[in-house]
C-alpha cells in the first residue's frame, strides 16, 4: 500500500476503527442501538438521535479493501443470488449472510436495530428487506421520486436556493418521508427528536464542508497537488460518515491546515508531477495502490476524485430555518449530481477545468451495472472539453475479474499516447 | 377475412405507429395512466420496438441497460418517433427515470430531436406518503395534458375512457380464463400475442376483437401438456414461451405486465376519476419496484400452486429480479413446486425438466 504523506490521514484510519470498536461494544454489552443505512441516506437525523450508522458502501469499501470481497460475493452466488447482480450495494448484505460474518473486518456487523435506504435503483429495496429479514430488524424505506427539472449548472444553485432547485413537491415528499424515520427512531431510542439538535448538526455540516472546499481551492491552485487523491478521500469520508459532529469538524479543519501547510512549504505529493488525472466513479477499494501506479514513470498524478470535490457543492445549505427540508433537499438528487444528465457531465467538465485536469478515467462497473449510468455522457462531454478519456471497466469492490497488471499496461499506454501528444504539441 | 387471433397477433408483431385521428402519444410501461391520456384526446401507444433499434450501437446509453429500453431511445431519437406528440415515462423503474434524463439531455445538447418526454412520478412502495404524492403527480400529469393538447379533459372523457379500458380488461380476462384448469387451449406464446395487442391498439376496439378471438378459441380442442408459470423479466416477446413449449409443456401465467398480470381488476367507476385511475395503477398495477414483497410476492403465491412448474427467466440483462429468485424459490420448495432458473435459455435444460415434470 502506498505510504501515507498526511499525519491526519493516520489519525482518521485510527479514529474510524476505534470508532468501530467502540460500537460493537456498545450493542453487545449495553445494547445500544445502531442502524445499517444506504450511504446517500440523510445520516444527520441518526445523529441527532444518538444513533450511530454505518454506511452500506463504506463497509463494503472496508471488505473489499481487506480482499474479502470474492469470498463473500461466491458465497453470495452460492446462495442463489446469480452473478449479474449489483455488487457495490450487496457486498455488506453478503458479509452478514454469506460465509463467515465473523471474518468480515474488525469482527463485522453487529446486528443493527434499524436498516434505512432510499429506493433509488430498483435492486436496492431488495438488497435491504433481504438483509432486515435475515438480521431480524426492522428496514425503513423512504422512497424516491424521480427529478424532472434539473438547471444544468446545479452547483451554483445548490447552497442559497436549494428550495427551488429540488422541485418543492419532491422536498415535500421527503419531509413527510422523514417523519415517518423521525418517528421510527424515537420508537428505537424512546427519546424526542430536537429539531435545534438537528439546526445545530446542519451547521457544523457546512462549516466541515467549508474547510473540504479551501482544500478543493488548494489543490486547484497549487502549481502541483499537494496531496494525493487517496488521501484525499480516506480523510473526507471519515469525516464524511460522522458529519457535522465535533470530531468530523475538528478533523476537517486538521486536515485543511495540514495541506495549508505543505502548498506553504511548496510540497507536492508526487514531485516530478507532470500529468494531472481525474477519477471518475467510485472508489477502486479493492486495489488502491493502482492510484499511485503512473507517478513514478509518467509523473501522472491522481489529484481529483468526486469524494472530496462533491462536498462542498453537494453537503453545503445556508438558510437552515427549515433545517428538514435543507436536508431534504441535500438528499433527493444524489444520484442525479453524481451520475446523471445533465448535472453530473456539466459538474465534472467543470471541476475538470478548475483542477487543470490532463485526462480522465472513468470507472464503467459492469459489476454494479446501475452504477455506470451517465458514463457516457461524462465522457462525450470530457472529450468535447479537450480531456482525454479512457475508460476503465472494473468493478468498485469485486477483485474477481480484475487484472491488476494487464490495467495498469493499458493506462501506461494511455499516458505514453498522452505524454507523446502532449511533447508534440509543445514541440 | 382475417381471424380476430391473427388480427390480434399482427398488431402485437407490428407494433406500428401510425397516424391516427387524435394526437399520438409514445408510453413506455404498463403504469401510464391510458385512461387519463386517453380522455385529454390523445391516442397512447406503447413503445416496444423491435428489429434495428434494438441493436444500434450505444453512443448514449450503457450497455447496462435493458434491450428494451435502449431499443425505446433508439427509437424516439429517430425520425419514425416524429408522428409522436410526446413521450409519457412513468418513474416506474430506475431505468425509465434515466430514459427520460437521457432523452432531455440529447434534446438540451441539440444532438438529436425527440418527442417530448413527460415524467409521470408514480411511486410503487405502498406507504401513505407515496400514496398522496402519486395522486398529486396524477393531478400534475393531467394539468401537463391539458398543455399539450390545449383543452381540459372533462369529467364525461375520463368516465368514458375507463369504461373502454374496462371493457378491454373484461376481455383479456376472458382470454385468461382459457388458460385455466387441468386443460387449458391456449399456448403462452399465442397468450402474449392476443394479451399483448392490446398495448398497441384502440381499448375499444381490442375489447371487440379480443372477445372474438375468445370464442374462436373456445372451439378448440383442450391443450395436454405440463403447466408452466413463467416469472423473471419482462416477456415484450415471446421468446421464453416458446423455448419452453418447443418440449411439449404449455405456458399457462406469467408473473408479468405483458402476459396474465396485463389487465388486473377494473377501474372503479363509483368515485372520482382521477383518484380511482391512480389507485388502479398504484394499488393493482404490477411494476419492479412495488414494495414491500408481501405485496409484491402476493400474485406469485397464489398463482405457483395452480401450476405444475414454475420456470425463473432470468437473462444476462436481469440486475433485479434475481433478488426475488431465492425467496421465490423457497416458497416452492416448501410446497414441493418443481422449479427451474434459467439464464442463457439452454434448450437442454428446459427439455429435461419438461421432461421430469411428463414422468
Amino acid at each position: 500500500m502506498a505510504e501515507k504523506q498526511l499525519a491526519c490521514s493516520g489519525r482518521a484510519a485510527a479514529y474510524q476503527k476505534a470508532w468501530f470498536a467502540q460500537l460493537r461494544e456498545d450493542v453487545f454489552e449495553t445494547g445500544k442501538p445502531y442502524a445499517i443505512v444506504q450511504a446517500d441516506m440523510p445520516l444527520e437525523l441518526f445523529h441527532a438521535m444518538d444513533i450511530p450508522v454505518v454506511s452500506n458502501q463504506w463497509w463494503a469499501a472496508m471488505v473489499a479493501a481487506k480482499r474479502l470481497a470474492p469470498y463473500y460475493l461466491d458465497g453470495l452466488n452460492a446462495l442463489g443470488y446469480h452473478d449479474g447482480l449489483c455488487r457495490y450495494c450487496s457486498l455488506s448484505l453478503a458479509s452478514s449472510i454469506a460465509g463467515d460474518p465473523k471474518q468480515a473486518p474488525w469482527g463485522g456487523l453487529p446486528k443493527p436495530a434499524l436498516l434505512s435506504a432510499r429506493l433509488t435503483c430498483d435492486c436496492i429495496q431488495r438488497v435491504f428487506e433481504t438483509w432486515a429479514d435475515k438480521l431480524g430488524a426492522p428496514f425503513v424505506p423512504l422512497d424516491a421520486p424521480a427529478a424532472s427539472e434539473l438547471p444544468p449548472r446545479w452547483w451554483e444553485l445548490s447552497r442559497h436556493r436549494w428550495n427551488e432547485l429540488f422541485e418543492g413537491h419532491r422536498l415535500d415528499f421527503m419531509v413527510a418521508q422523514f417523519h415517518s424515520l423521525i418517528g421510527a427512531l424515537e420508537n428505537i431510542t424512546g427519546r424526542t427528536f430536537d429539531v435545534e439538535r438537528l439546526r445545530a448538526l446542519m451547521e457544523g455540516v457546512n462549516q466541515q464542508e467549508q474547510y473540504f472546499e479551501e482544500v478543493r481551492e488548494m489543490i486547484c491552485l497549487a502549481p502541483k497537488t499537494p496531496i494525493r487523491m487517496h488521501e484525499q478521500v480516506s480523510n473526507v469520508m471519515a469525516a464524511q460518515w460522522l458529519r457535522g459532529s465535533d470530531w468530523a469538524i475538528a478533523h476537517a479543519r486538521s486536515f485543511r491546515d495540514e495541506v495549508k501547510e505543505r502548498v506553504g512549504s511548496g510540497i507536492a505529493a508526487c514531485p516530478s508531477e507532470r500529468l494531472r488525472l481525474m477519477w471518475v466513479g467510485a472508489g477502486l477499494w479493492h486495489d488502491t495502490d493502482f492510484y499511485t501506479a503512473f507517478e513514478e514513470r509518467y509523473g501522472a498524478v491522481f489529484v481529483w476524485s468526486m469524494y472530496l470535490a462533491f462536498g462542498p457543492d453537494g453537503y453545503i445549505r445556508y438558510g437552515l430555518d427549515d433545517p428538514l427540508r435543507a436536508l431534504a433537499s441535500r438528499t433527493v438528487s444524489f444520484n442525479e449530481q453524481l451520475h446523471n444528465p445533465p448535472w453530473a457531465n456539466e459538474w465534472i467538465v467543470d471541476q475538470a477545468k478548475k483542477h487543470r485536469i490532463d485526462a480522465a478515467l472513468v470507472l464503467e462497473p459492469l459489476g454494479s451495472r446501475p452504477s455506470a449510468t451517465g458514463n457516457l455522457f461524462i465522457e462525450r462531454a470530457l472529450e468535447a472539453a479537450g480531456v482525454p478519456v479512457l475508460p476503465i471497466v472494473a468493478d468498485m469492490v469485486d477483485a474477481r475479474g480484475w487484472n491488476g497488471v494487464e490495467m495498469r499496461l493499458k493506462v501506461s499506454q494511455f499516458l505514453e499516447a498522452l505524454s507523446s501528444t502532449a511533447g508534440r504539441d509543445r514541440a | 377475412m382475417a381471424s380476430a387471433i391473427s388480427a390480434l397477433s399482427r398488431v402485437y408483431e407490428e407494433r406500428a405507429i401510425q397516424q391516427r385521428d387524435l394526437p399520438l402519444v409514445g408510453v413506455t410501461s404498463n403504469t401510464a395512466p391510458w385512461e387519463l391520456l386517453r380522455a385529454a384526446g390523445l391516442h397512447p401507444i406503447l413503445l416496444s420496438p423491435r428489429g434495428p433499434h434494438a441493436h444500434r450501437p450505444n453512443v448514449y446509453m450503457e450497455d447496462g441497460f435493458a434491450a428494451r429500453i435502449r431499443a425505446i431511445f433508439h427509437f424516439l431519437i429517430s425520425a419514425e418517433s416524429s408522428p409522436l406528440s410526446a413521450v409519457i415515462i412513468p418513474r416506474t423503474s430506475e431505468q425509465e427515470h434515466k430514459l427520460y434524463l437521457y432523452l432531455r439531455e440529447v434534446i438540451r445538447q441539440g444532438t438529436e430531436r425527440a418527442p417530448e418526454p413527460v415524467l409521470y412520478n408514480l411511486l410503487h412502495a405502498r406507504s401513505r406518503e407515496a400514496e398522496v404524492y402519486g395522486l398529486e403527480r396524477t393531478h400534475d400529469l393531467k394539468v401537463t395534458l391539458e398543455r399539450l393538447t390545449g383543452r381540459p379533459v372533462e369529467p364525461q372523457a375520463l368516465s368514458s375512457a375507463i369504461a373502454e379500458g374496462n371493457a378491454a380488461r373484461q376481455a383479456i380476462r376472458e382470454l385468461l380464463r382459457l388458460r385455466e384448469g387441468a386443460h387449458p387451449k391456449l399456448h403462452g406464446s399465442e397468450a402474449l400475442a392476443l394479451i399483448g395487442a392490446w398495448y398497441f391498439m384502440d381499448h375499444s376496439e381490442y375489447a371487440v376483437v379480443a372477445r372474438e378471438a375468445v370464442r374462436e378459441i373456445q372451439k378448440r380442442p383442450p391443450l395436454e401438456g405440463p403447466r408452466i408459470l413463467i416469472k423473471g423479466s419482462p416477456q415484450d416477446v415471446p421468446d421464453s414461451c416458446a423455448a419452453v413449449e418447443a418440449h411439449g409443456a404449455i405456458v399457462v401465467s406469467e408473473d408479468d405486465w405483458w402476459g396474465s398480470r396485463a389487465a388486473g381488476q377494473d377501474i372503479d367507476t363509483t368515485m372520482d376519476p382521477v383518484r380511482a385511475i391512480f389507485e388502479k395503477y398504484y394499488f393493482d398495477t404490477p411494476s419492479l419496484r412495488v414494495f414491500p414483497a408481501a405485496i409484491a410476492d402476493a400474485w406469485f403465491h397464489q398463482n405457483a400452486s395452480q401450476v405444475d412448474g414454475v420456470i425463473f427467466w432470468l437473462p444476462d440483462e436481469d440486475d433485479v429480479i434475481g433478488w426475488d429468485y431465492p425467496r421465490l424459490r423457497a416458497f416452492l420448495d416448501e410446497r414441493a413446486i418443481p422449479h427451474l432458473m434459467v439464464r442463457d435459455g439452454t434448450s437442454d435444460e428446459i427439455g429435461a425438466f419438461v421432461e421430469r415434470l411428463h414422468g
